[in-house]
């Protein structure tokens, strides 16, 4: 396999809508056109309108690949099926709770659910182990979340998956009670932590590097909630074929090299995420990312999906 | 000529054809969801009415300030005042965030006289928000308005006695109501379609239903375009009946007119000037400005493709005006001189298109491009982006171009027919130097939409195709605010450069040596 992608194909090209957006994914696309000669389109969108532009394209659609940060589009997509199935030696590539069980995506990039905080506001002893804590009085108007956000639905998502709908509302309406502070997106959030406007909120890892990475006086650090507490969870980038595609083999080429040694040490390194190549280990100021029970994530198994989550966000007052 | 404007109706009807398709396709609980739409139709008809009242005031104000008064720089102003138009609003709601944030600019002002910034969520700030941003919608057409207007019955009104502000109530203002009547339904049709600031500043309007739904339930999602969709046509059909008794024709300037002398009062005209423009373009700016500088200074500002992108956003912008124009012109004509029927249904579907989220008419023009015969070899390609651009934003160049049509008054026409046999030359020395100044304020409304939209040209454009919108949101998203300051500027020095090339620099009709100056 690894032979057949060094052929080099002149002429073909591969067709790739990406949730990613090009600061990030952009230089390993352009490594793959100059490793194996085949071209790379991409259209670059929110996750969720890409995936909206490949159902209402139907077989007509241009795209080889999809590429999602999102699991609730790459979902949306399967359940219309629109998601051809990756050979087997891709799949093997990852372990099996970051990949669809019927092979029809597999995760190459991971973003964890972590607890940013102000270390000049917050204790050390403070740090709670779960994130059922944050419902106790001590954190009162001190914490921020964003509603509105993919990733705190997706996480809301698998927390419902791993202790059931009741847990999961008795815990936002213990947010909600205890003055959670709401912004529109984890920017807002790690900006608002890193004033002191509150002192700490709940998202994706790699904010928190971004924001040191151009501030280094930023005073905001990530803290981890326990292995297998809800809080923890890993979202998984996901790379899928689409049905109907009329350069397949390119198509497992492009996720074959988003597997590969290069590409993995280039999230883990540039843009601060969590490699999912087996074998490959996360840059070396990420902490080890034991993660929480993944594959809670395949939504369609949990009733109502999506939007359920969304349901459940609403009724506890939470709206972004 | 009423084909050709059923044709252009149906254009415009597509996305709300392809929501009330999928709607019923889609079936869903149409009670269950409209019973839930209801609150948030309620939010957004009151954000988008108190807006649009707002604006419409701020803009009539500064219009007649910049057009019509004495007060000094009034050219330079001209440009300045129309630029808050240009910010995608999600860039300028985040920039005026970071504001009134620890270190930012209103932050540090409301400091020096012991303030705290207030937390920036809810309707107020979004209604303050939104009416500094869409206030130039109802500047340029009533600016452009103003300069075209004989000041014959002015200066009569003047002469019996009347003081300028009996005159101003009494002949200026009904001169003026269309331009106003016009200029308000865009803001009020742009703020129900609205979702970048809404979102950011924590108000939930009717918009925020179909996004959040859109992948979750597009049966609620495809419902909630449909109520959004109703009430768009509700308000224009409203606004166009109450417009029905107009004259068809206006006199023509004849000599320029005199500004009125302020004296005392050019101090607050000259206060609302600077305060609108600090709100609306200094502070964002000045966000935007920290942005790029914190950037530079850590040498981490990527600008490959800038270049490529301000071309790509300046040419695709002229283009779109220039088609919106043509496009709506005859629909227009029809409209003035013929008050057609058919013209009226044509133009509900034109305005209308306004208030349609972008995402949503992109969709719509793939469900009908792909589906349609032939036309599906137009699929991702310019001509198609260019299409989506012209049926969201053609209602900004119709109200303009109905007053373009009505400053070539009926005896002047005749006459001319008498004297002039070739229809083009007709058309070239006596209706254009008329018509031009509305037609191209108008377009310019059109020119500065398109720099700035992003949803449809995600979609839609060809793959790789960059402009600055896309830039500025891709390094949004991440947070590289380095990037978003610098592709930000770059985009307010452009649009500034093309309204002041294309729009500002020929709107006035009679080129004077003095009084009403440039």
């Amino acid at each position: 396999m690894l032979a057949a992608a060094c052929t080099s194909s002149d002429g073909e090209s591969v067709t790739v809508y990406s949730g990613r957006t090009e600061n990030l994914i952009g230089p390993i696309l352009e490594d793959f056109t100059a490793e194996t000669g085949i071209d790379v389109e991409v259209k670059y969108d929110q996750s969720s309108n890409l995936a909206l532009l490949i159902q209402e394209e139907g077989d007509r659609s241009p795209a080889d690949v999809f590429l999602s940060q999102s699991p609730g589009a790459m979902d949306f997509l399967d359940g219309d099926d629109r998601l051809a199935t990756i050979p087997d030696d891709l799949l093997g590539l990852v372990a099996a709770d970051v990949r669809d069980d019927d092979g029809r995506w597999v995760g190459f990039s991971g973003r964890q659910r972590v607890l940013v905080f102000n270390q000049d506001l917050v204790d050390e002893g403070e740090l709670p182990s779960s994130v059922f804590d944050l419902t106790d009085p001590a954190w009162s108007g001190r914490l921020g979340i964003a509603p509105s956000n993919g990733s705190f639905q997706d996480f809301v998502t698998a927390m419902r998956g791993q202790v059931g709908d009741d847990a999961t509302s008795a815990w936002l309406e213990g947010l909600a009670a205890n003055d959670v502070q709401t912004y529109p997106n984890n920017n807002a959030i790690v900006a608002a932590v890193g004033r002191g406007e509150v002192d700490a909120g709940l998202v994706n890892h790699y904010y928190n590097y971004r924001f040191l990475d151009e501030d280094p006086d930023h005073p905001g650090r990530n803290h981890q909630f326990a292995t297998d507490d809800p809080g923890s969870i890993l979202i998984v980038t996901g790379a899928a074929i689409i049905e109907g595609s009329d350069a397949p083999d390119a198509a497992a080429q492009l996720i074959e090299w988003l597997l590969q040694e290069d590409a993995q040490r280039y999230f883990a390194d540039e843009t601060f995420e969590y490699p999912l190549a087996s074998g490959v280990a996360p840059s070396g100021d990420l902490p080890a990312a034991e993660f929480a029970g993944v594959g809670g994530l395949d939504l369609s198994g949990l009733e109502g999906g999506l939007e359920r989550t969304q349901e459940l966000i609403s009724e506890a007052g939470l709206e972004g | 000529m009423h084909v050709h404007v059923l044709v252009i109706g149906a254009l415009f009807a597509l996305p709300g054809l392809f929501v009330l398709l999928r709607t019923l396709q889609l079936g869903g609980e149409l009670g269950e969801t409209l019973r839930a739409s209801m609150a948030p139709l309620g939010r957004t008809t009151l954000l988008a009415t108190s807006v649009s009242i707002t604006a419409a005031v701020l803009g009539t104000s500064l219009a007649w300030i910049l057009v019509r008064s004495d007060v000094p720089g009034r050219s330079v102003w001209r440009v300045i005042v129309v630029l808050p138009l240009v910010l995608p609003t999600f860039v300028g709601a985040a920039a005026f965030l970071a504001a009134l944030t620890n270190g930012g600019v209103l932050a540090e002002a409301l400091a020096l006289v012991g303030a705290e910034a207030p937390r920036f969520r809810g309707f107020w700030p979004t209604w303050f928000v939104l009416t500094l941003f869409t206030y130039p919608y109802v500047f340029l057409p009533v600016s452009a308005r103003l300069l075209a207007l004989s000041p014959t019955l002015e200066e009569s009104a003047r002469v019996l006695g009347r003081s300028a502000l009996q005159t101003f109530r009494s002949v200026t203002l009904p001169q003026l109501s269309g331009a106003v009547g016009s200029g308000g339904l865009l803001v009020f049709l742009y703020t129900v379609s609205e979702f970048g600031a809404v979102q950011l500043l924590g108000y939930d309007t009717l918009t925020r239903v179909i996004f959040a739904s859109r992948v979750s339930n597009r049966a609620t999602s495809f419902t909630a375009s449909l109520v959004l969709v109703v009430l768009a046509t509700v308000v224009v059909v409203g606004e166009r009946s109450r417009r029905r008794n107009r004259p068809s024709d206006d006199p023509i300037r004849t000599h320029p007119t005199e500004p009125v002398a302020l004296g005392p009062w050019r101090f607050p005209a000259l206060a609302l000037v600077l305060t609108t423009a600090t709100f609306g373009l200094f502070v964002p700016i000045a966000s935007l400005t920290t942005w790029a500088i914190r950037g530079l200074t850590n040498n981490n500002v990527g600008f490959d493709g800038l270049a490529e992108a301000a071309i790509n956003t300046a040419s695709v912008g002229v283009a779109t005006a220039f088609i919106a124009v043509l496009v709506v012109l005859p629909l227009a004509t029809l409209l003035v001189r013929h008050r057609s029927r058919t013209g009226e249904i044509a133009s509900i579907a034109v305005v209308g298109g306004f208030a349609v989220p972008g995402l949503v008419i992109a969709l719509s023009l793939v469900f009908w491009t792909l589906n349609a015969p032939v036309v599906g070899a137009l699929y991702q390609t310019l001509p198609l982006l260019i299409a989506a651009y012209v049926i969201h934003f053609g209602s900004q160049a119709l109200g303009a171009a109905e007053d373009s049509v009505r400053a070539v008054p009926r005896d002047l026409r005749e006459s001319s027919r008498l004297l002039e046999p070739s229809p083009v030359r007709r058309m070239t020395t006596v209706d254009l130097p008329l018509m031009r100044p509305s037609l191209v304020s108008g377009g310019g409304l059109v020119l500065l939409s398109t720099i700035k939209e992003l949803p449809a040209t995600l979609l839609l454009a060809p793959t790789g195709f960059r402009t600055l919108a896309t830039e500025v949101w891709g390094s949004y998203e991440e947070g590289f605010y380095a990037e978003v300051g610098v592709s930000g500027l770059i985009l307010v020095v452009l649009s500034a450069a093309l309204t002041w090339i294309l729009v500002l620099r020929r709107t006035d009709v009679i080129r004077d040596s003095g009084s009403n100056g440039p």
